[in-house]
């Protein structure tokens, strides 16, 4: 906020609620990642690499990167997202989603493969690029445009639909190679149409459908059905080496921890433990103590975007916040979940923290523009 | 817009408490791992990142009975390196080539080598690994270790044997005392990563190892050095095949001593002790190894020829079947059946008592003590003196006698059997019996082990043994010392005489089977002194060249150990007058010789019975005498003068 900015808001007896707190949380979420990265993978990056900051150097650039984004995102006004760009005569909405479409469609036929999943778009010398990502940004936006844009609609059945079929083609690219995000998405456009709609019987109708479908899918894939035999049966299956891993390192945290930096898990008995497994180290590095400092400060941070939600100008603000505060809690929740065996294991990021350049840069950016939200909202001194 | 609004908020409300009501679920889920299962997953963690490396416990020493070190230890070292932590290979590499004598190529592969660690040497010396350490490299390892260690390399070699690298006994005492000798490993406990590397400054767990026992033996190093130089000598000269020779304690059945020339090295059990011609493939050359580690004196069985006649004669006295006067007659050979059993004598003994009988080892007199016997009695006896079962010695690898079932024996075996032919037993089980018929009538049972100790010297455990008194009667016993007396006084086994020492034995020459191949063992059994038995030996001289009667070559080889053997265990001369006479023995008094012209000396001398003068100088007048005057010495000692 410059101060021309705010000699504005005074002139008009008007401030802008730019919610520092919740930018400050953000900081401070990434910057822990950064030291918890450092701590994680330093081991590893040393044996592969021969010095201990490959990963840390990498995430750091992305972080910078993203904070960049996320502060030029907060000062501009999201409702430039609804006005059509000059050349292509579309709204930047619709023009991102077309764009993430035809990601996904690129990432399933040439995506780079690592570790066994088609994900990545390899840039060449500026590394690799998840536009899964993107996509959940993109769903954030678009069904919060959808909805706002007739919002009683969404109080019938058809509604719903509607949004859903809209976004089909892309839940169909990602759920193909990537389920995970696929639940993801799933879960913000049931979060926003939750939010947006009166009758809340077709979401429990919808639930049932839901989970029908995805015990259905269960039992036709069978790859997913052994993550459901691994997950009951951790510590006997081969397959449950990570989480079991992740439980010991858990377990051996106790209340107080070993200490930041000690962890003796992260020295190659977790495979990748800087990736979705990060949360393991945490808690035995810093205990249940810090453990649940961290979930608290993404309680705080989902409370602040609760309150921006709430106190948004408009429905599509508070839309785009509901959408936001979902994507973050959806992956906490998930990454958890999975790391405590709580779940069966999915491979789902905890945000700000895991290894990830991508989907850093994004969330933050992400971030700004819960941010830019919370620039519009006016109230009397 | 306004008036969804407060509609919106609530939903909002309620997805928010979903999200806490879920994040809640998962804090207790969180709580209940890291403060109630904390410990059992924990526990587990900390045994996926514990590394033991053992500490070697060092092994029990062996000592012999004058705590004289027979197996010992000495400190060795093992060169390792650690790939991840070595910052100077090159520097590395050229050390360790150079003070382990190594080839740079082969270090360097090594060294190279990504493994968590690897091992350079093992088993270099101390003073080596001392200087290496000195270097202080980065990523070599130096772990102190035993080695075992045989300070008199060959000396019982078969009977000590030898133990492999992992501190385990291979053969010999060394396997029949391992559990005690073994002791525990200790181990150091580290956290390392996943791939084996220890973690620095993490703290060490480490349990001390509890060293073994050390074994307190029988054997007599003195002993069993004379010995086996009297074996050599005899090896040499006969060129026989082997030889062995037991010194046993007949009252207690402790082994002073057991020979099994040629022995080997134990420091290099490995290495066979002889000339290989040709290339032998690696199994012929296990079975070498294993036939030259072999025990023979426990391990193989013979046919014990006259010396069996011990037996017999005991046992024919133990049942009243035979009386010292009873007269026999020898004709060269007797008729058993439909065979001619032939004395070892072409001529015959002819008229004898049974005292000559046994002094002239005469086989006739023999095979009617056997057939007044009986099968059932002569097998009693058999029994009774421990021929039917192993000695029981304290050492692995023992045989057991090779008998006829009692319902084959016919008279014509029963014959052959009484005079030591027709079964096998080991030697072992022969001095056994022997020691049974000497000591009163007890059969013990022959061992190594004495006691074992703790390194700090508590705890100090007897070895217990079996022992069964009166397996036959005192005055048995008494009679067949003084007859066995007489076999060496005045019988075949004359050469085992030693004047003033009482030495009883008997002889015996076993043709090896197959019959008629000129194959022999020459032996002779042979204790001192007769009346009060204190050492039992056996001599064994396996298919010597030329002569090969037990009383011609395998008696004297006893009768020079006993030369030695007996005054060092304090076993005085005791001369008969006949012997003093004999063998001038006797002392004098010794008078002045100064002065004295030479013809006077050579009066005085013979005068008094000394034989040897020896004139330092040349002269005439004696200046100097030694021994000096009034010293009271032996007949038979040197008298030197010195003249002018």
């Amino acid at each position: 906020m410059t101060r021309n900015d705010r000699d504005k808001g005074k002139r008009n007896k008007f401030h802008s609620y730019y919610d520092y707190s919740l930018l400050f949380l953000t900081l401070f979420l990434a910057g822990f990642g950064l030291i918890m990265i450092y701590s994680t993978s330093a081991y590893t990056s040393q044996v592969n690499y021969g010095y201990s900051t490959a990963f840390l150097k990498k995430q750091a650039i992305s972080v910078s990167l993203g904070v960049v984004a996320m502060l030029a995102a907060s000062k501009l006004d999201y409702h430039l997202l609804l006005k059509p760009l000059p050349v292509i005569k579309m709204t930047p909405i619709m023009a991102l989603y077309i764009l993430c479409i035809g990601l996904q469609a690129f990432v399933l036929k040439f995506g780079k493969e690592i570790n066994g999943a088609k994900r990545w778009i390899n840039l060449g010398p500026l590394g690799t690029f998840q536009p899964s990502e993107l996509s959940k940004v993109a769903t954030i936006i678009l069904v919060a445009y959808l909805v706002q844009k007739n919002p009683r609609e969404l109080n019938k059945f058809k509604g719903f639909v509607r949004v859903v079929l809209w976004l089909s083609p892309l839940i169909g690219c990602i759920v193909k190679e990537n389920l995970s995000t696929g639940i993801v998405i799933v879960g913000i456009i049931v979060c926003i149409c939750f939010v947006a709609t009166r009758k809340k019987l077709y979401y429990i109708i919808v639930g049932i459908i839901g989970a029908c479908g995805i015990a259905g899918f269960i039992g036709l894939v069978s790859f997913r059905a052994t993550r459901f035999r691994v997950w009951l049966n951790v510590e006997t299956e081969p397959l449950g080496y990570q989480i079991l891993q992740g439980l010991y390192a858990i377990a051996s945290g106790g209340i107080f921890g070993v200490g930041l930096g000690k962890s003796m898990q992260k020295l190659g008995f977790i495979p990748e433990s800087h990736n979705d497994m990060i949360f393991s180290v945490i808690c035995e590095e810093l205990g249940l103590f810090g453990a649940i400092m961290l979930i608290l400060v993404f309680l705080l941070v989902i409370w602040r975007l609760f309150i921006i939600a709430i106190s948004a100008p408009d429905l599509f603000g508070g839309l785009i916040c509901v959408g936001v505060l979902a994507h973050i809690a959806i992956q906490v929740i998930i990454n958890v979940a999975v790391v405590t065996n709580s779940i069966p294991s999915t491979g789902i990021p905890l945000p700000f923290i895991s290894y990830g350049g991508t989907s850093v840069a994004i969330l933050l950016a992400e971030m700004g523009i819960a941010l830019s939200v919370s620039n519009q909202i006016k109230f009397e001194r | 817009m306004e008036k969804s609004k407060t509609y919106n908020r609530r939903s909002i409300l309620i997805v928010v408490i979903i999200i806490m009501a879920l994040v809640v679920g998962l804090m207790s889920r969180l709580s209940y791992l890291m403060i109630f299962k904390s410990e059992y997953y924990g526990e587990k963690a900390t045994r996926l990142h514990e590394r033991e490396r053992p500490i070697k416990a060092e092994r029990g020493v062996i000592y012999d009975c004058n705590g004289i070190e027979l197996a010992g230890n000495k400190p060795v070292c093992t060169i390792s390196v650690i790939h991840s932590q070595i910052t100077n290979s090159d520097k590395v590499i050229q050390v360790l080539s150079k003070e382990l004598g190594l080839s740079e190529e082969k270090v360097r592969k090594r060294v190279q080598k990504n493994s968590s660690i690897e091992r350079i040497k093992t088993n270099v010396d101390k003073t080596i690994a001392d200087k290496i350490r000195e270097y202080d490299l980065d990523g070599v390892m130096v772990d102190e270790d035993y080695k075992r260690y045989y300070p008199f390399e060959s000396l019982a070699s078969k009977v000590l044997g030898f133990t492999g690298s992992d501190n385990q006994g291979i053969v010999g005492l060394e396997v029949a005392y391992d559990k005690y000798l073994q002791g525990t490993d200790g181990n150091i406990l580290t956290l390392t990563n996943a791939r084996g590397v220890e973690i620095d400054g993490a703290a060490e767990d480490r349990v001390e190892p509890i060293a073994g026992k050390d074994l307190i033996t029988s054997l007599d190093v003195n002993i069993q050095k004379y010995a086996e130089q009297v074996a050599s000598k005899v090896y040499e000269q006969k060129k026989a095949k082997s030889v062995k020779i037991i010194v046993m304690n007949p009252q207690n059945g402790e082994l002073m001593a057991m020979v099994n020339y040629p022995e080997f090295n134990l420091n290099d059990p490995y290495t066979l002790n002889y000339q290989v011609d040709g290339l032998v493939t690696e199994k012929q050359k296990t079975d070498l190894l294993n036939e030259m580690w072999r025990n023979a004196c426990i391990s193989d069985t013979y046919e014990p020829g006259s010396a069996f006649k011990i037996v017999t004669a005991t046992a024919a006295l133990e049942e009243n079947v035979v009386k010292l006067t009873d007269k026999f007659y020898c004709p060269g050979y007797k008729k058993v059946e439909d065979r001619m059993i032939r004395c070892h004598k072409k001529g015959g003994h002819g008229s004898e008592t049974f005292v000559d009988g046994i002094k002239n080892s005469c086989n006739p007199v023999f095979m009617t003590l056997g057939e007044r016997l009986g099968i059932d009695n002569m097998y009693k006896y058999f029994k009774q003196l421990g021929l039917f079962n192993r000695s029981g010695v304290d050492l692995p690898g023992e045989a057991n006698s090779i008998m006829h079932k009692k319902e084959n024996v016919k008279a014509v075996e029963l014959a052959t059997m009484s005079f030591g032919q027709g079964f096998q037993i080991t030697p072992l089980q022969l001095l056994t019996s022997v020691s049974a018929v000497i000591n009163g009538g007890t059969r013990i049972t022959p061992h190594v082990g004495v006691s074992v100790k703790k390194k700090d010297g508590t705890g100090t455990e007897e070895l217990k043994y079996k022992t069964t008194d009166n397996v036959i009667r005192k005055d048995t016993s008494q009679t067949m010392k003084e007859l066995l007396e007489a076999v060496v006084a005045t019988g075949t086994g004359k050469r085992a005489y030693l004047p003033g020492l009482r030495i009883g034995g008997k002889t015996a020459t076993s043709e090896k089977l197959p019959r008629g191949n000129g194959k022999y063992i020459a032996s002779f059994v042979g204790f001192a002194p007769a009346n009060n038995p204190k050492v039992l030996a056996i001599a064994m001289i396996d298919e010597p060249q030329g002569l090969y009667y037990g009383g011609v070559i395998a008696a004297p080889v006893v009768s020079e150990l006993f030369d030695n053997v007996l005054p060092y265990l304090g076993i005085e001369h005791d001369y008969t007058e006949d012997e003093k006479k004999e063998n001038n023995i006797g002392t004098i008094k010794v008078p002045n010789f100064i002065g004295l012209k030479k013809e006077e000396v050579d009066k005085l001398v013979k005068s008094l019975g000394i034989e040897s003068i020896y004139y330092a100088t040349e002269g005439d007048v004696v200046t100097e005498q030694y021994p000096l005057e009034g010293d009271v010495v032996d007949k038979n000692s040197d008298l030197i003068l010195y003249l002018e």
